[in-house]
């Protein structure tokens, strides 16, 4: 029975977690975990976990407090009587749930038709239908301007068809539309790993009773994905919240401004000579909207007491076969691979309004953006920083995963919040608790502070990353070295630790591509020479260098797309074994 | 075992990263020992990064760090700088004019002590010594040659109905010779209110700063844009189908002034950056950037008019000064 777990369960769990998705209610299962001595004494594993504890009180409860002491001031509630602050919070709420639904519906579907469809090439528009996810969302949207600007492809072609439509992407439906184009592989990720969860035989049940496919699907499969459903929604609907670039790039020349980019407007040219603490009301409101949040998805059925069974029932799509294939292969054309090119084309263009021939085409662009003072040091600043956030993370992670899965405490429930609760904040939320800290630790205006901002941002992946597969993992190797001698202590590092070393740089590795590409944060906690690569190409676009901007733009979204893709494959590799 | 140890591979990677990283987050305490400067601008990256190249090598042993922002950004960040007790750029390069008036009122700026001052036209140069400028950058009106034939003539001109929703315009919160510009617009006699007004009700696409304004020309998206002129003359030159007209009732300009902020460490080196700026070579460096220089003897850049054949606005800076915000707050006020 044990090992059949193992090998049901930790082939999925690595798939999901390779690519930094939490799963809704993995930090239950741990409760059914057999390893408990009570009234033993756990020798040396009181260090690790004070350690841990001091690492998390500065890392998380020190800038939380910190946002928190200074929004609730008098002179800070201020802010609510601004016009302009209630009418953010509505596009924000507005654009968040808009573009969380359509995330969910879209992901649903996919899910659906790409998990269980007997459709052709699965294997290649699975693959396709996630890009969205490998591309940094600002990088998604200079890409969709590119492609729907008044002279972009888009709107030429339909002139020459005598169409006069002015296709544009900027405002409220863009950001809307945006939005739900870079969550829905969240959410189809989501849907799916509940969708696998569903055994078959309730499938098979009411099949033999005489359902036809589409009432099995109706009436068995959507009902028990519901709390996969939520879960997804409620995911995507806390990122949107709190993305940056797309409202930043989208909405603004429209005048569509979310909280977000009114919290960049005040702290990057406010008139008021303090602007901190209008902004830390504002990331209160969005922490206390976030907690609220985690709180009612805890409280979601989780949907995994369905017990294991065969595979769930093969969708048979029948004549429908072919036309959605082709429905998906549209999808994914239009969605994931056309905007990249008309971001190519800008990449590869000298100038704005040069007609797009083969002459025309440059590396000049390329060539002078790459090399370009600003940009190298931005690279530099964000491989740096990334790459310390991942360390941070991975050891950080590593022990909070050991003593969540491995050492039962009182204490551990409350660590597991502290560990998780950062990734459910918008960026913005943790980026102004930085900035409220960094004067007191003397680390103003430098990059540690976005490396602290970055840690405590990150850390849910890696802790996901391995606690998953640790908590499938029998504990009986850890037992043989507690015969053997070993201290509790020794017997975790020398034992388990080892074993769960490939997860967690899994999940290091997750962090460093994830942090690396990294824009809500470092543009609000940004620096003389701590400039990173997001920033760079925000800068670039914002001072109107398109075509630089287009052409850094396009390289981040080539290493994203092959590095996650090959992390990802590595990690399902090891899982299948 | 193969298996473990290919997995271990990536982790042997990572703490060299982490230290490195280490090694590049530099604290600000060791500016002082070596000789680095510290320079807030809004040039645009590409630009200071040519400035900069240009400064360290006829100045070996000098670091230069750049921050680049719109103006309004670095506005925002030198308030908040001084009221945490301490700014710590050594030279500023930005905005307008009035900007410096009012740092050299609160004292956030030293006296410069430079010496290509005295070829300057004593406009560009401060009385008291605070700043001098250091590029004629004019706000003109650039028109996509695909979709218009022909220039606005004038300023006047844009409230028309042919112009209704075609205009791009940078947003003067952000760009800081967008808030000059509407400073200046207000005090001309024969734009004031009524014009403002009139141009906000012919629904212009208020971007954020100049180049997306030239962008948005260039690709035809707006037909014609209120645009600093280097912008669009660059984008013509570069094959884009953008050109220029100085309007006849006047061309507002800023010139991009330059100066040393009194809490500077680096007072010598941060001088010599700004004599840099205004020496025969900075001058023909901007020169080549597509700027019109603050010195006789640089040139013009390519397709630049001569500036004895520009109508420039000269208001009185201190009105400008004192009518900046409330000029902006009433821009703003219309767009609502």
């Amino acid at each position: 029975m044990a090992f059949h777990t193992i090998e049901k369960t930790v082939p999925e769990q690595g798939r999901e977690f390779a690519l930094g998705v939490p799963v809704p209610g993995s930090g239950r299962r741990n409760r059914n975990l057999p390893f408990r001595r009570p009234g033993r004494a756990w020798g040396g594993l009181g260090m690790l976990r004070t350690v841990v504890w001091v690492a998390m009180a500065f890392l998380v409860g020190v800038p939380l407090a910190a946002l928190v002491l200074q929004g609730i001031q008098p002179e800070a509630r201020v802010v609510f009587g601004d016009p302009a602050v209630a009418s953010a919070a509505l596009n924000s709420v507005a654009s968040a749930t808009g573009s969380a639904l359509l995330a969910t519906v879209a992901g649903a579907f996919l899910a659906v038709v790409l998990e269980r469809g007997n459709v052709p090439s699965k294997g290649m528009l699975r693959w396709l239908v996630l890009l969205p996810f490998l591309i940094p969302p600002f990088i998604g949207a200079l890409a969709w301007m590119a492609l729907l600007g008044a002279n972009g492809p888009v709107n030429k072609s339909l002139q020459s068809l005598g169409i006069d439509a002015k296709l544009s992407i900027f405002g409220g439906w863009g950001v809307v539309f945006l939005l739900a184009v870079h969550s829905y592989p969240v959410a189809y990720l989501v849907i799916a790993a509940a969708l696998r969860r569903i055994p078959g035989n309730l499938e098979e049940a009411a099949r033999i009773s005489g359902a036809g496919t589409a009432r099995v699907l109706g009436t068995v499969t959507l009902p028990l994905l519901r709390p996969g459903l939520l879960a997804a929604f409620v995911l995507t609907l806390v990122a949107n919240l709190s993305d940056f670039g797309i409202p930043a790039l989208i909405g603004l020349p429209e005048r569509y401004t979310t909280l977000t980019t009114l919290v960049y407007r005040y702290l990057a040219s406010s008139t008021t000579s303090n602007p901190l603490p209008a902004v830390s009301a504002i990331g209160l409101v969005l922490l206390a909207l976030a907690v609220l949040t985690v709180l009612a998805q805890r409280r979601l059925p989780t949907g995994t007491q369905l017990g294991s069974g065969p595979a769930g029932m093969e969708l048979e799509l029948g004549r429908a076969r072919i036309p959605v294939a082709v429905l998906l292969w549209l999808w994914t054309a239009i969605i994931c691979l056309v905007p990249l090119l008309a971001l190519a084309s800008q990449a590869l263009l000298p100038a704005p309004g040069v007609a797009l021939t083969w002459e025309n085409l440059t590396l000049d662009n390329i060539i002078r953006a790459s090399t370009s003072p600003g940009a190298v040091s931005g690279i530099g600043n964000s491989i740096m920083l990334a790459g310390g956030a991942a360390l941070c993370c991975t050891v950080l992670g590593l022990g909070i995963a050991l003593l969540l899965t491995r050492d039962k405490h009182r204490s551990n429930p409350a660590l597991d919040v502290a560990a998780t609760l950062p990734q459910a904040l918008p960026g913005l939320v943790i980026a102004v608790g930085w900035l409220l800290i960094a004067p007191m630790l003397g680390i103003f205006n430098t990059s540690w502070v976005i490396l602290g901002a970055y840690v405590m941002a990150f850390l849910a992946l890696v802790v996901q990353a391995v606690r998953a597969p640790m908590a499938s993992v029998s504990s009986t190797l850890e037992e043989a070295a507690r015969s053997a001698g070993a201290t509790p202590l020794r017997a975790l590092l020398d034992v388990t630790a080892r074993l769960a070393v490939p997860a967690a740089v899994t999940g290091g590795v997750v962090v460093l591509l994830t942090a690396v590409r990294e824009l809500t944060i470092s543009i609000l906690l940004v620096a003389p020479g701590s400039q990173t690569l997001g920033v760079a190409i925000f800068n670039l676009q914002q001072s109107g260098d398109y075509g630089g901007a287009s052409a850094l733009a396009l390289l981040v979204a080539l290493v994203g797309i092959l590095g996650l893709s090959a992390t990802a494959a590595l990690a399902n590799r090891r899982a299948d074994k | 075992m193969k298996n473990r140890l290919t997995a271990l591979a990536p982790l042997m990677l990572i703490p060299v990263l982490g230290l490195t990283a280490c090694a590049g987050v530099g604290t600000p305490a060791d500016a002082a020992a070596t000789k680095t400067l510290t320079v807030y601008t809004s040039e645009p990256q590409a630009k200071i990064d040519q400035v900069v190249e240009a400064f360290e090598k006829a100045n070996a042993g000098v670091e230069v760090k750049v921050f680049r922002a719109a103006t309004g950004e670095l506005k925002t960040r030198i308030a908040t700088e001084k009221q945490a007790g301490k700014i710590t750029a050594d030279v500023v390069l930005a905005a307008d004019v009035p900007t410096f008036e009012s740092y050299a009122a609160d004292g956030s700026l030293a006296k410069l002590d430079i010496e290509n001052g005295a070829d300057l036209d004593k406009k560009f140069v401060d009385a008291e010594g605070h700043w001098v400028g250091t590029r004629i950058i004019p706000t003109i009106i650039a028109y996509n040659t695909g979709a218009v034939s022909e220039a606005p003539a004038s300023w006047a001109s844009l409230t028309e109905d042919t112009y209704k929703g075609k205009i791009a315009m940078p947003n003067p919160d952000v760009s800081g010779a967008a808030a000059f510009n509407t400073a200046v617009w207000l005090q001309e006699p024969k734009l004031g209110k009524g014009w403002m007004e009139k141009l906000v009700a012919n629904d212009p696409t208020v971007l954020e700063s100049n180049g997306p304004v030239g962008q948005a020309v260039a690709e035809g998206s707006s037909e014609v844009g209120i645009v600093v002129d280097y912008v669009a003359r660059e984008l013509a030159a570069k094959g884009s189908p953008i050109a220029v007209g100085y309007p006849s009732d006047g061309v507002p300009y800023v010139s991009q002034p330059a100066g040393v902020f009194a809490d500077s460490a680096n007072q010598e080196v941060a001088n010599d950056f700004v004599d840099f700026l205004i020496s025969k070579e900075g001058q023909e460096l901007a020169v080549s950037q597509s700027y019109l220089p603050v010195r006789g003897d640089a040139g013009v850049p390519a397709g630049a008019p001569a500036l004895s054949e520009i109508n420039l606005l000269d208001p009185d800076q201190v009105k400008i000064a004192d009518g900046q915000k409330a000029a902006v707050d009433f821009f703003n006020s219309l767009l609502k």
